[in-house]
């Protein structure tokens, strides 16, 4: 034990002397820390306008003067997706998306106003956040610092004299190791307490936090071991740096590119023209509420006739108009969701795509472990927007309720010079409707959500380990 | 030229450079062809628009034609606008992934549809795309560093330098050729698919004479790092370890922090603001006298004030005059968002004068036009054309014309000129 301690420390020491490999970490921990607070700054305050906004978008709302009900659906609302706490640390595909969506009858619209436009060509470089600086430059750090641990003992000759000295190969690269996980620990705290401090408002979130700095730790130790793995396979450590680096390029910086592109070609997504233009076709084979002689429209005009037992609309105890607003949207409503559910599914097929190429990148599994647990992954937008549509059609429906139920039929369809005045109704109504609320997932959906990512990257780990215990027990056998 | 190929020899005999030139070679042609994939299939969605718009079309046609009413015409009918790739696209796909490049709009308020997006993965378009940009980009650098890091050190190590120094032909000499040798060979695995991609695509010979230049220039960018690193008389690692730990600020960390500098520095708010604004003032128009609404119209658009008056019921040309009120209110927010997006993008693009890397993606997509700058121009576009279309249909409503069926083919096209 006193021997692993000593190899450790004396590694350590090693790298302290190291004047360069101090400044990075130096560095390192400085880019984490203004990682942390300017994701966080920049969380709050998007966090803050978007809350300002459908604040200012609910009040107006409300204050809407009367009007015919149908009015009020194309009036519609806006809707602002709320940010996540955990967004601060990771906040995945936030601004690739659209964060603001306009709701009303008959259409739906999309997400707009994502940063990736409004932001200059840098945002494709990535995005400065505690997440970005663990997952792609602590890494590069920690092997920088660890490349030659074992080469350099094997490449000068001086594992020999370490073994003369009585330490077992297990133990040299055990304290090595030791060493190497002590720097990465000391790499990975900083964001983990910037983490705690971002978060550390919301305890129910605690599960999702667990997940994310197992997900970093296994990554970083991963990192470590395979560090001394490639150290120890090669005899000069020249070539462990160019190996390290380029294992680290391929994995961190190519692969999650190829993955995505190979992804988008295999399967490809219906545009938005084409699913609109399929949309009309899909609704003009089901009825047209505008034509007289309709099928669909007159056997629905049958049964409402039926149901209330008179002849004609004029005769219904609702109006008719607002019956077939119900009706129109339910139908449209269904092939949208229809549509959406394909364009959802088509998305997820791709993210499975993108996730099979983990088993190549820890770096892909830990983004997705990362996501998940933060609720900003494709998953969490896909809440949002599943909700913000089950939201207007509620609201859709109810004011269309409204006109079967608070405007007659007669005011409705009159165009006389006070028929205008007659169809309103009062501005009491728009207050009672309700406002919309971004349910957000429970820790324990976060964190289920997080597990594959999780278990992919310790089974990296332990292969990495396996691996590293095979290359211990030949260390320095060739010479 | 013997003492060269002789050089070449020594070169390809070392399995890292032969390894090193294969891979940046298979990376090269994999990205072209993965952009070119890309943009074939945007090509193909956008050949795929007639077809699919004269049958929707149709059946607006065989709505409308029944009571020939233009206003039902110009609110059902939505005109398809497209933003054609550039034939260097598939070298730089910029912001083509995230941007839509096919756009439909009616003759109702732009500034509530001009926004739209389409669909796209965003957990796709968050690690960015592997095009040809970001082999240059990215990862050429690093082949530079693996090629150059020992190019002095290695001998030195070796103890040959002293040797090589004292040969006829030797050093400086020595050492120029054979930084020529490696930054030629790197400079050819990039260029010469890029060449062949480029012919194929149809890209002008001039513009691929300049992106040709702009590899070169890249590359000596980093052959130079390398060299004056090398002069440091580090050993080959700490040669090695420095340039990468460059490579990974000026590529990776320096953008990123500047792109959080610039978005806090100019914020860009207004976009939300002018979707409420814009829909407020439409929606406004319900409950405020028609006549109001026809008058400030009018004000700003005489040619259509003498139209007869309005009657008690509906008329679609109250319906569209408010539309193009709520689209004049809003002006001012609009210009100011685009103003604050160009001005993100040229702070951007400033950094690029200091900042090789960010120079490059630059310029690659500035010449491939997938950039900002393209995005709005292809704005630009949809406003003129837009522009069209609303006078299009107001001769009809202004002047009560009835919309048949043959009036729907008298209706604008978009064109891919700047006036849409």
């Amino acid at each position: 034990m006193s021997i692993l301690r000593l190899i450790a420390r004396d590694e350590l020491r090693l790298m302290a002397r190291n004047r360069v490999a101090m400044i990075a970490l130096v560095l390192l921990v400085l880019l984490t820390l203004v990682a942390v607070a300017s994701s966080w700054a920049h969380q709050r305050s998007i966090a803050e306008l978007r809350d300002r906004h459908a604040h200012a978008a609910e009040t107006a709302f409300d204050a809407q003067p009367d009007r015919h009900p149908h009015r009020m659906v194309h009036y519609g609302t806006f809707i602002f997706r709320p940010l996540g706490p955990l967004a601060a640390f990771d906040p995945g595909v936030d601004a690739f998306t659209g964060n603001s969506m306009f709701l009303e009858g008959h259409r739906q619209n999309t997400a707009n106003f994502g940063d990736v436009r409004q932001s200059s060509l840098l945002v494709r470089f990535g995005q400065l956040t505690p997440a970005f600086v663990l997952q792609v430059v602590t890494p590069l750090l920690l092997i920088f610092l660890g490349y030659g641990a074992l080469a350099r003992e094997t490449e000068h000759g001086t594992l020999r004299l370490l073994m003369l000295q009585g330490a077992s190969r297990g133990q040299v690269v055990l304290g090595k190791l030791l060493a190497l996980g002590a720097v990465a620990l000391l790499a990975g705290v900083p964001a983990m307490i910037g983490l705690i401090f971002i978060s550390g408002q919301s305890g129910a979130l605690a599960l999702p936090m667990l997940m994310i700095a197992l997900g970093y730790a296994a990554y970083l130790a991963f990192w470590a071991v395979l560090i001394l793995l490639v150290s120890a396979a090669v005899r000069r450590s020249r070539d462990a740096l160019l190996a390290l680096v380029a294992l680290w390029a391929v994995t961190v910086v190519l692969l999650p590119r190829v993955a995505s592109d190979v992804a988008s070609a295999a399967v490809p997504l219906t545009n938005r023209f084409q699913t609109d233009v399929a949309i009309a076709r899909d609704l003009r084979t089901i009825g047209d509420s505008h034509n007289p002689d309709d099928p669909h429209f007159a056997a629905f005009k049958q049964s409402v006739l039926d149901r209330y037992g008179v002849s004609s609309v004029e005769d219904l105890p609702v109006n008719y108009q607002g019956v077939v607003a119900v009706e129109g949207e339910r139908l449209t409503s269904s092939l949208f969701n229809r549509y959406a559910a394909n364009s959802f599914a088509a998305q997820a097929r791709q993210n499975g795509l993108v996730e099979a190429a983990a088993l190549l990148s820890p770096a892909i599994a830990l983004r997705s472990l990362s996501m998940a647990a933060a609720g900003t992954d494709f998953a969490g937008h896909r809440r949002f927007l599943e909700q913000a549509e089950a939201y207007r059609y509620v609201l859709v429906q109810r004011l269309n309720q409204l006109q079967a139920d608070a405007v007659t039929y007669a005011d409705d369809t009159a165009s006389d010079a006070g028929a205008d005045r007659r169809k309103r109704i009062a501005a009491g109504n728009w207050q009672a409707m309700p406002d919309f609320h971004f349910v957000a997932p429970d820790s324990t959906v976060l964190a289920a959500g997080a597990l594959p990512g999780l278990a992919v990257v310790l089974g990296w780990l332990a292969a990495a380990a396996l691996l590293l215990v095979l290359a211990a027990r030949r260390l320095g056998a060739r010479r | 030229m013997s003492l060269l190929r002789h050089e070449l020899r020594l070169l390809l005999r070392q399995r890292l450079t032969v390894i090193a030139l294969a891979l940046l070679a298979l990376l090269t042609v994999g990205a072209l062809a993965v952009g070119m994939a890309e943009i074939g299939r945007q090509r193909a969605a956008i050949a795929a628009i007639p077809a699919a718009q004269s049958e929707d079309i149709g059946a607006v046609a065989d709505y409308v034609d029944r009571t020939k009413d233009a206003g039902s015409a110009a609110y059902y009918s939505f005109h398809p606008t497209w933003d054609a790739p550039a034939p260097l696209a598939f070298a730089a796909l910029g912001m083509r992934d995230v941007s839509p490049f096919i756009l439909r709009v009616r003759a109702l308020g732009l500034e509530a549809q001009i926004y739209d997006g389409d669909t796209f993965n965003p957990e796709l378009a968050l690690p960015g795309r592997f095009d040809f940009a970001f082999v240059l980009v990215f990862l050429a650098p690093l082949f530079v560093i693996a090629l150059f890091h020992d190019l002095v050190s290695g001998e030195r190590e070796a103890g040959r330098q002293r040797t090589l120094d004292a040969l006829p032909n030797g050093g400086r000499a020595l050492w120029r050729r054979r930084t020529a040798l490696r930054l030629m060979l790197l400079w050819a695995v990039l260029g010469v698919p890029f060449i062949v991609a480029s012919a194929i695509a149809g890209v002008a010979a001039a513009t691929i004479v300049i992106v040709l230049a702009l590899i070169l220039a890249y590359l000596l960018f980093w052959v130079g790092l390398a060299a004056l690193v090398g002069r440091l008389r580090w050993s080959s690692v700490t040669n090695a370890a420095t340039l990468a730990a460059a490579w990974l600020v000026l590529v990776l960390i320096v953008p990123t922090l500047a792109n959080v500098a610039i978005n806090a520095a100019i914020p860009v708010n207004q976009g939300a603001e002018i979707a409420l604004a814009q829909r407020e003032a439409v929606n406004g128009a319900w409950d405020i006298p028609r006549e109001d609404t026809m008058q400030r119209f009018y004000a700003r658009h005489p040619q259509w004030a003498d139209s007869p008056p309005l009657g008690p019921e509906f008329h679609y040309k109250w319906y569209l005059a408010f539309h193009q009120n709520g689209d004049e209110s809003v002006a001012e927010s609009a210009r100011a968002y685009r103003a604050g997006l160009e001005a993100r993008d040229a702070a951007g693009r400033a950094l690029g004068w200091v900042l090789p890397s960010v120079g490059v993606q630059a310029l690659l997509t500035r010449l491939a036009q997938t950039d900002l700058t393209a995005q709005l121009a292809y704005q630009d576009r949809v406003r003129a054309f837009h522009q069209r279309l609303r006078n299009f249909y107001y001769g009809y409503l202004f002047r009560d014309q009835p919309f048949a069926r043959a009036d729907f083919d008298r209706a604008p096209r978009f064109e891919e000129t700047p006036d849409g």
